[in-house]
């Protein structure tokens, strides 16, 4: 009868190890909240087919693809034909494109078919309870190209640091999943997703050269985990509209880091702060009375840290402004020649981005124009929002402008010799221009880098 | 050969040199070869800006007879690329030396096809003589960093010759089978085969003849960059010959102020008609402004669509994008003040500050975080307005070195350093 007793206290220790299964068993199960994702961008004489990896957040079929997935001067129209593709094999599935978030800077798209019954939401696994520690083995998922059916296989690697940039981020010794892709630990608790890999130092040797150092980036795979913690509560946030809005405007740029010397130097140890550059008129920021030169030391109330790299508190001070949304007050504690001042800023609405902006292509002359944006006014030290017009948004190799010399960026002050002050203004002259068969020439007058050119088309 | 050319030989010189430079967060000096041609019993050379600096040091002549003496700098003028040097001549005395000097000719009758002849000291063989014929007489070459930083070619049409021009060449001139001076041999497309460039006898005579007075050239600057209307006048409505193009206005320069702007044509200039309609005509127009005195009016007849307005624009002294340099040793440090061009040509709001030219690794500058572009604007709580601040600032941190906060900027982002004795 004694007997019977260690075998009931053995049984639950059974149960646990069963919880834990063997790896593979794990990999299989939690390869279902990983997909990859295949679109084209449409430019104006091209398709530019991109594939990318993602993780499954919801019941939905939404899937979140890092934030470098695509670029930010894309319109949200010129992404195409969204496909979700299960590792390993077997047909695609129709998806759309949802928009960015400003804060997480993630893509996120929602798959339709019959694939969702197939796809795991990433929150059905348990997350792990508390950060992982230095030597923690984690494991995660990479997927082959598609002319592999993007098959799975496995990757692990021990944590060899976590940190804060700004949010908490191990970083393992070796690749440990594809980027995109989430990331578990031995017991299969969720423990983050792999983000883009960082770049490495390497030197090349050659025939050539001897010991040049150049830096690598893996696009397959990644050693850099955002931790779920970071992870999990902005699963939420998808956005409202394709193009992300809303996003809250705060109007200082060029932030810069306060370097830690300069801290001792102000008497400012154990705070840190971002310096800004450049306020641009009737923004939010300066609205509330800041400067330039001033130093950002607190948001509502909570100093900004210190923070490896340096540069990373920009990046913080950046989502704290993200957290909020338009219309928001929030209070800043800035130093301004030795003196500590309070400000009360009031976000505002993000100015129209590139990915917003309207645009044109004319076949015939080989550019596209776009509409003159408040960042435009920045970049060109135009008083921003004052100025109108339109931007060189896209020269085609070999066309009638690029002949010319006409260079995207360009801004298009005068078109045949008459000023362009709107957009609108400039489209119509330039459909004008196009459909007129009979025209042979017409002339540009741009602006680039603080100079003026005056560019002569020839047509036909 | 012609006992003109020969005479000529006597006349052409090496010339070594040995300059500071500010490029690497030290002071630094390095060395070079050019040529020269002596044009003045009193012992005058006329020689490349790009040869001769004001940051010579050393500048030794090695004469026809292999004798080497002395010299020293007496007028520069990056624009037209030419430096004049006075010999040592109480040396030459003193050591029995003679030269001759050479002849200029008649660079406007040059005609191509013409054969010439480049002599000079090319890659440091002294004494070198190559031959070719004047392939343009007429050639518009224009650089905004031509001669080591520093603008050259706006004033000024080139001769162009396929007589072999190699560096070293430099300075060294153009001549005839005479043996007259037709030209400064100046420059080369380096990898091309046989394009070489000389300033016009002209310009070098005139050029020279101001320097010796007055060591440097005053022009007038207006701001104006023309362009040719080649192929344009039927859009601009105009008869032939007639307008040269604004391309350009600098952002704050004369002719900004009097209202001219990209896209017009001017049509006269002080009543006279004005034709550029071809590259080649653009620098005697701007020639025409450089050489009013400073603060002259210039009146511009300006086409602008349908309407002739009359545009006054009162002429500032025309001045350099490179600044004066100099290195803070103990912070390991070179700098560049900034100038009203590089202001310009970096959108910057004003000319304040200086510009980082290099910091030696593991010193204060570097150990702060400052690299070569920065801008330093502000030292502790005094602005950067000009060199002498800066050095008067360096002056006390010697005598008794405390951190002092720095504040730069870079691509118009503010940062503060701290250097730390």
């Amino acid at each position: 009868m004694t007997l019977l007793r260690p075998v009931s206290l053995f049984l639950p220790v059974v149960a646990l190890m069963r919880a834990a299964a063997p790896l593979p068993e794990l990999f299989n199960e939690r390869l279902k909240s990983a997909v990859a994702v295949e679109f084209f961008v449409q430019t104006e004489t091209e398709r530019q087919p991109v594939t990318v990896l993602g993780t499954v957040v919801d019941e939905k079929g939404t899937i979140i693809l890092p934030g470098a997935a695509i670029g930010p001067g894309v319109a949200p129209g010129q992404l195409r034909d969204f496909k979700v593709y299960r590792p390993g094999g077997g047909d695609s599935a129709p998806a759309a494109y949802l928009g960015q978030d400003a804060l997480t800077s993630w893509h996120f798209v929602r798959a339709s078919g019959k694939m969702l019954a197939d796809l795991v939401p990433v929150t059905r696994w348990p997350a792990i309870k508390s950060e992982p520690t230095l030597s923690d083995e984690l494991w995660g998922i990479g997927l082959r190209n598609k002319d592999e059916d993007f098959q799975p296989y496995f990757l692990s690697s021990r944590v060899a640091v976590l940190m804060k940039l700004p949010q908490t981020t191990a970083i393992l010794g070796s690749d440990v999943a594809g980027p995109g892709l989430p990331v578990f630990n031995a017991a299969g608790e969720l423990a983050g997703i792999a983000q883009t890999s960082f770049g490495q130092n390497f030197l090349i040797f050659s025939r050539n050269q001897r010991g040049n150092p150049i830096v690598l980036v893996n696009v397959e795979e990644s050693s850099v985990v955002l931790l779920a913690g970071e992870v999990l509560p902005y699963l939420g946030r998808i956005p409202q509209s394709a193009t992300g809005r809303p996003i809250a405007w705060f109007g200082a740029y060029g932030l810069q880091p306060m370097d830690p010397e300069v801290a001792k130097l102000l008497k400012l140890e154990n705070q840190s702060g971002v310096v800004v550059s450049d306020i641009m008129k009737s923004s939010p920021a300066d609205l509330a009375g800041l400067q330039e030169r001033d130093i950002v030391l607190a948001v509502d109330g909570q100093p900004l840290p210190h923070l490896k790299p340096d540069r990373v508190v920009v990046g913080y001070f950046g989502q704290e402004l993200l957290r909020h949304r338009p219309g928001d007050k929030l209070s800043l504690s800035v130093l301004r020649g030795g003196k500590r001042i309070e400000l009360s800023v009031t976000l505002g609405d993000e100015p129209k981005l590139v990915r917003e902006a309207e645009r044109t292509y004319f076949e015939r002359l080989g550019f596209t124009a776009r509409e003159f944006l408040y960042n435009d006014g920045i970049m060109h030290r135009a008083a921003p929002g004052s100025t109108e017009g339109a931007m060189v948004h896209f020269v085609k190799p070999g066309s009638a402008v690029a002949t010319a010399g006409l260079r995207p960026d360009d801004w298009v002050r005068e078109i045949d010799g008459v000023e362009i002050k709107t957009y609108a203004e400039a489209v119509a002259k330039l459909a004008a221009i196009e459909s007129d068969k009979a025209r042979a020439e017409f002339v540009l007058l741009v602006r680039r880098g603080g100079e003026t050119q005056v560019l002569r088309v020839k047509l036909n | 050969m012609s006992r003109g050319f020969n005479r000529l030989l006597d006349a052409v010189v090496r010339i070594d040199v040995r300059e500071i430079q500010f490029n690497d967060g030290a002071k630094r000096i390095s060395g070079g070869v050019g040529s020269g041609v002596i044009i003045s019993n009193d012992g005058l050379v006329l020689t490349n800006a790009h040869v001769v600096s004001p940051q010579a040091i050393e500048v030794s002549v090695t004469l026809a007879s292999l004798e080497r003496v002395a010299a020293r700098l007496v007028g520069w003028d990056h624009w037209t690329d030419l430096a004049l040097l006075r010999i040592d001549l109480d040396a030459v005395k003193r050591r029995g030396l003679t030269f001759a000097t050479a002849e200029f000719g008649d660079s406007d009758g040059l005609s191509v096809g013409q054969t010439v002849f480049a002599v000079g000291t090319p890659h440091g063989l002294t004494r070198t003589v190559t031959r070719g014929i004047i392939s343009n007489n007429n050639r518009y070459f224009e650089d905004s960093r031509g001669v080591n930083g520093y603008e050259t070619g706006a004033f000024n049409t080139w001769l162009q010759t396929d007589a072999a021009i190699n560096p070293g060449n430099s300075g060294g001139p153009l001549v005839t089978e005479e043996g007259k001076v037709v030209g400064i041999n100046s420059r080369g497309y380096i990898g091309a085969d046989n394009l070489g460039f000389a300033i016009p006898a002209k310009v070098a005579r005139a050029v020279a003849a101001t320097l010796v007075k007055s060591g440097t050239v005053i022009r007038s600057y207006a701001g104006i960059g023309f362009r040719e209307l080649q192929d344009l006048e039927r859009f601009y409505a105009l008869s032939a010959n007639t307008g040269v193009l604004v391309g350009n206005v600098d952002v704050g320069s004369p002719a900004a102020k009097a209202g001219l702007r990209a896209g017009d044509v001017v049509l006269t200039l002080n009543g006279r008609k004005v034709d550029g309609r071809f590259p080649e005509q653009l620098p005697p127009i701007q020639q025409s402004i450089a050489s009013l005195p400073v603060g002259a009016a210039v009146k511009l007849g300006v086409k602008r669509a349908e309407q002739v307005v009359e545009l006054v624009v009162l002429t500032e002294k025309l001045e350099s994008r490179v600044g004066e340099e100099w290195a803070f040793e103990k912070w390991g440090l070179t700098v560049r003040k900034v100038s009203r061009a590089y202001a310009r040509e970096n959108q910057l709001s004003d000319e304040t500050g200086v510009v980082v030219l290099g910091v030696l690794p593991a010193y204060p500058a570097a150990e702060a975080g400052l690299a070569r572009g920065d801008i330093i604007t502000k030292v502790g709580s005094q602005i950067i307005a000009d060199l002498a601040g800066l050095k008067t600032l360096y002056a006390a941190y010697e005598a008794a070195p405390e951190p002092q906060l720095v504040e730069a900027q870079r691509n118009r982002r503010i940062s503060l350093y701290v250097i730390k004795p």
